[in-house]
This record gives C-alpha cells, structure tokens and sequence, in this order.
C-alpha cells in the first residue's frame, strides 16, 4: 500500500495553496460580504489551469489525474468555498459532461474556452418541484424539424448566470419510455439563444461569491445536434455527472474542514484564559484531536474513491461515502471551531464565520445527505 | 541569451522554526520555499528569454529537497538545472559563491546572471557580491527596474528617500533582484507536469573540489529570538521618576 501522492500531486496542491493564499484569502471575506462573483479571480484562476484538469491536451485541458484535480479543489477550499464551488461547478458540472459525453465538434467548439476560464457552463438539473427526486422534472424538450424546442424552467445552478457564462446543459424530457416513464435527454443550450433566460440568485447564506442562477426556457430553439451524446441518455449521463461531482463535493468539505481546523488551532494556540493558551485546556485540545483525527478520515477515504475512479474500477459507492463524510466532518469541524472562537467567532471580521455558513450547502447541494444515505444503503444490499 | 539564475531552497519565513541541538533545527514540519527573492529573478530571467530566445538555468547550492524548489522554477518556465547538493542548510557564503562560479564555469559562462538581494533564511547578503568579484563582472544588488540594449544592462535601485540610482553596467553582470523588479507568475498545471521531464544535473560539492570544512564562517550556536519582555511603568511625582529610572540603569541593568 503506498499513501504517498506523486511528485506532481505534491506540486499542485503547493502552487494551489500558495495561489489561494495570495489571491483568494485577501479578498473572500469581501467579496462574500458583497455577495460578489469575480470574473477578474475566475480569469486568473483559469490562467493557472484550474478548469479542464482532468481534460486531454486536444481540448487545452490541463490532462491531469483525477486525484491532483481534487487535491486543487480541496486546497481552494481550505481558503474560500465560493471560489471553489466556481472550480468543482464549473470542471464536474460544466465541463465534465461535455468532454464524457459530447461529439467531437461540440468538445472542439465549447471545451479550449471552458478550460482557459475564458467562459463558464452551467448544468441544468435541479427544477423548482424536482430536488432529490429528479424523476419529477417538467422541463420537455421536442424535436420539431431539425430543431429541439425546450420549455420548463431551473432553479440553483452555478456558474450559468455571469458575463463568463456560454451557456448550459439542460436536462429535460425527450419522450417516453418502454416502461412509461418519461425519457431523458441532454441539450447544450447557448447564452443568447431567443427564449432563453438566466437570472442570478442572490440573498444566499453560502457560496455568496459563487454564481447561482435560475433558468428559465420559454419556447427556446436549439439545432438538432445540440444534443449530448444520444437521445434517451439524460438520465444515465447525470447520474455518472452526480459521480464524479460527488467527488468534488467531498473535496470541498475536506478542504473547508482543513480550513476551519487551521483557523480554530490558530487562534487556540494565542487565545490566552486563565494564564495560557486555550489550546492547553484539555476540553479545546480534545475537539482539536477529534477534528485532526477526523480529517485524516476524511481525507483517506475520499482519495480511495479518487483512486478508484482514477483506476477505472467502480467508485459510485466510495463517491457517495466520501461527500457524506466529508460534508459531514466539515459540519463537524467548523462547529467545533466557531465554538472554540467563542465570540469572536461569531463576528464576520473572523474568517471562521464564513466557514460556518459555507458548510450548511455540502449537505445539501448535489444530492442531499439523505440521498447519499440511500445511495449507500443500495450499495450494502438493504 | 544564456541566463543563470542562482535560486536558494529556504525555510518560509512564516514556519515555526523549532531547535534541533546547538546549531540545527527541526525542519520535519517545516515548510520550504523558494528564497522570495530570486523569484523575481527567475521570472525576470524568463519573461527575457521568452521575448529574447535562449535559455534560463537554475543553480541550486542546497540539500537534497531543494528539488522542490528547483522544480518549482521550472514550472515557471526555466529550462534546465543544476544542483549542487550539501549535507545541512547551511553553507557560508564563500563556499556557495566558490560552488556557483565553478559550476558556472563548468557549463559555459552565462550572459547574465541573477541572485536575489540576499536570502530570507541567513540575510548575510554577501553570496552575489563574492560571485561577482570572483568571475570578475560588474554586479549591482537591489535591483527594482531592469533593462536589456544590446550589450549593456541598465538597472535601477532605490537609495531611499524616494531617490532612485540608474547603472549602466555591461554584459555579463551580476544583478541582485528585489521586490518591484515584476510579479512572479504562477506556474501553470501543464508547466508543472512538463518541469518533471526537464533537466535536472545533480553534483556533489566535493565534485567542484569544495570540503565544507573549509567554509570561513562556522555556525556556534542558534538561539531563539528572546521575547521581549514587558515595560515597566515607573510611577511617581518627575523628581522621584527620573531618580528610580536613573538607580534602575546603574544598580539593576548596570549600563551607567
């Protein structure tokens, strides 16, 4: 068994935390405060490759192993969840479908931008009336001549409503099957087309430097190819797109939790009670080795289901874990760490506040902490 | 156009830096970086060949994980390496500035070479003046503003007070980079994946026939800066202040 991550993983993850550092950590809290999505930070992170890591060189992406893609993301989070949300949104949900599952005009026309950071797409699942149960999507798509014409309407879908945004993938009802339920297909929908409209969402507890939107189709006309891979293949599409998203989802809740332990461990060591450190009394120092212990976890088990995933062997079961766990030790974590802040931590001045509030999505966004539950459950044979 | 770029592997200076004996510390936890300085150097180096054409090498003098280091500037677009590698941290600076002019002898005589103004770690700022007056070139330190035409190199420093010295100093030269020179890069995914395939030449000091115990300067002892420790407010009426004060400095602190 070998724990050691490969020279070039070590790389990434140290260019990654040295870039967050110095480009996100100053100004996050301001621009969470805000409620600010940066397009100048997503250029920049684009420029040092943090879109398109797991693409192949013939689309600009970055042709990185899965593992350095999810080290990238954990190390963006550690420092700031909306900046990561950006990257794991716009590399699992945005680009990922496109590369897996496009032809190769779609791949060659939209993927050398998504990859530069140059543009961002969004990936329309969630409906107003169909969360974790997707099957109660309305949105219908019909093939009129050489045209689909979609109507229905999407609610929080990152990256789809920005100046950077091209455009979304939107998953909506192509006909019906054999056994009478309704058929699935994927359509890549530009900015710009007649009938199409995307709004940002604002007021949000998290991710308030992220950019969520709703989507609305009102007649909206798309060329026949606009469609991914083959008609009928929606459904099968977005759950292997839920995947490998799971994966990126752990990412964040690992790196949050990393971030949120380091700011507790921090403040603990010069946070002075009764003549020493607060990080001396055994009923801090105990939460600190609960959340270390923890993320060792954390991180163990969501680098298998990478591992995995990066060997082509099945990882759907060990994805599902790892977005739980994580999500949940971040919850965990960063609870532990306000409550060690006292205060101060309840104060927006302290970046522990932030993380805090970021963590509450983790359990919910792609696929609730009930739905990985089941996904689990499945799995085990119950 | 041949750059050098002489780049140092050093403790950040943000590390909690824990003593290992009398004259070594802990370095288990921690973290190393590129001296701060020669990134700017670095980035100069390449930013020059890029528009120029040639090539930029890194000399390392440093321990065996200054690989990282070394790798790390080649990401940034550095062509090839050289590393030299010693037993500890630290290496005097008669010895480095002795190891960088024999490899820069050995490998053929750059055009231009830059150092940082000094090193985070040991600040003796003496290494690019003692490589400079051995190779027999001109060197200015501190440079913030560099210029290239034809043969000649026009440098800029700041000599504080907001004035600025302008030096004409033919090529090749040593130039000692600072702050404002550019902005480093960060290097790109692709970059780092291509530095692992770029050459990287490793030598042993004894190899350049250099013994360490010849070094000029010998560690005695490390010692943690001591805290400060608090003031004392002395209270009272001026006449009994400046008194206590004065019988303080003589009987307790026995500077006067």
């Amino acid at each position: 068994m070998d724990f050691d991550l490969t020279k070039e993983q070590e790389m990434i993850r140290k260019e990654v935390r040295n870039f967050a550092q110095k480009e996100i950590a100053p100004i996050a809290g301001e621009l969470d405060e805000k409620e600010e999505f940066s397009e100048k930070l997503t250029r920049k992170m684009g420029e040092i490759g943090l879109f398109g890591m797991f693409v192949s060189e013939d689309y600009e992406g970055q042709a990185m192993d899965y593992i350095s893609y999810i080290i990238a993301v954990e190390e963006i989070a550690r420092v700031d969840g909306s900046q990561a949300a950006t990257i794991a949104a716009g590399n699992s949900l945005g680009i990922g479908p496109i590369f897996y599952f496009g032809t190769e005009e779609q791949k060659q026309k939209y993927l050398p931008k998504l990859c530069a950071g140059e543009g961002l797409w969004g990936f329309g699942l969630t409906e107003p009336t169909a969360g974790s149960d997707a099957g109660g999507s309305k949105t219908t798509a019909v093939l009129e001549g050489d045209e689909w014409v979609i109507n229905g309407s999407k609610i929080f879908i990152t990256n789809a409503a920005c100046d950077l945004t091209m455009g979304v993938t939107v998953q909506a009802i192509t006909g019906t099957r054999d056994n009478g339920k309704p058929e699935y297909s994927c359509i890549l929908v530009e900015k710009g087309t007649p009938g199409f409209k995307a709004v940002p969402m604002h007021k949000k507890m998290m991710w308030r430097a992220s950019n969520t939107a709703e989507l609305y189709f009102d007649n909206v006309r798309v060329p026949k190819e606009n469609i991914l891979g083959k008609k009928g293949d929606g459904f099968h599409q977005m759950l292997q797109t839920l995947d490998g998203g799971r994966l990126s989802i752990g990412a964040m809740g690992l790196g949050g939790a990393q971030g949120g332990f380091d700011l507790a461990l921090k403040y603990a060591k010069e946070r002075e009670q009764f003549g020493q450190p607060i990080s001396k009394f055994q009923a801090i120092a105990f939460k600190l080795a609960d959340c270390a212990m923890e993320i060792e976890c954390a991180r163990n088990l969501l680098y298998k289901a990478c591992w995995l995933k990066s060997n082509h062997r099945s990882f759907e079961k060990e994805a599902a874990m790892g977005k739980l766990y994580c999500s949940e030790v971040m919850s965990r974590v960063v609870d532990h760490a306000v409550q060690i802040h006292g205060g101060y931590g309840l104060m927006k001045e302290y970046n522990v506040e932030r993380f805090y509030r970021d963590q509450k999505l983790l359990e919910i966004g792609e696929g609730t902490s009930e739905v990985q539950r089941i996904v689990i459950s499945r799995f085990i044979g119950c | 156009m041949k750059i050098c770029v002489c780049v140092k592997h050093v403790p950040d200076t943000a590390a909690t830096i824990k003593l290992a004996g009398d004259t070594a510390f802990d370095d288990a936890d921690v973290k190393f970086i590129s001296n701060p300085y020669d990134e700017f150097g670095i980035e100069e180096a390449v930013s020059i060949v890029e528009k120029e054409g040639g090539e930029v090498v890194i000399v390392t003098i440093g321990k065996e994980a200054a690989t990282s280091t070394i790798r790390s500037a080649m990401a940034m677009g550095a062509h090839r390496a050289i590393h030299v590698k010693t037993d500890g941290q630290f290496l005097d600076s008669t010895l480095t500035a002795r190891a960088l002019k024999a490899v820069m002898e050995e490998d053929g005589l750059p055009d231009l070479i830059f150092t940082g103004k000094g090193s985070v770690d040991t600040e003796s700022f003496q290494t690019q003046y003692r490589l400079a007056k051995s190779l027999g070139l001109p060197i200015v330190n501190e440079v913030s503003t560099l210029t290239l035409e034809g043969q000649k190199a026009i440098a800029q420093r700041e000599i504080g007070g907001g004035e600025k010295q302008v030096l004409e100093l033919g090529l090749p030269c040593v130039i000692g980079a600072t702050k404002g020179l550019n902005e480093p890069r960060y290097p790109k995914f692709p970059d780092i994946m291509k530095a692992k395939k770029k050459e990287i030449k490793e030598m042993a000091l004894s190899e350049l026939g250099i013994n360490e115990a010849d070094a000029k300067v010998t560690m005695e002892k490390m010692e943690a800066v001591p805290e400060r420790s608090g003031a004392k407010m002395i209270e009272g009426s001026v006449d009994d202040q400046v008194t206590e004060l004065v019988r303080i400095l003589k009987e307790e602190e026995k500077v006067i």
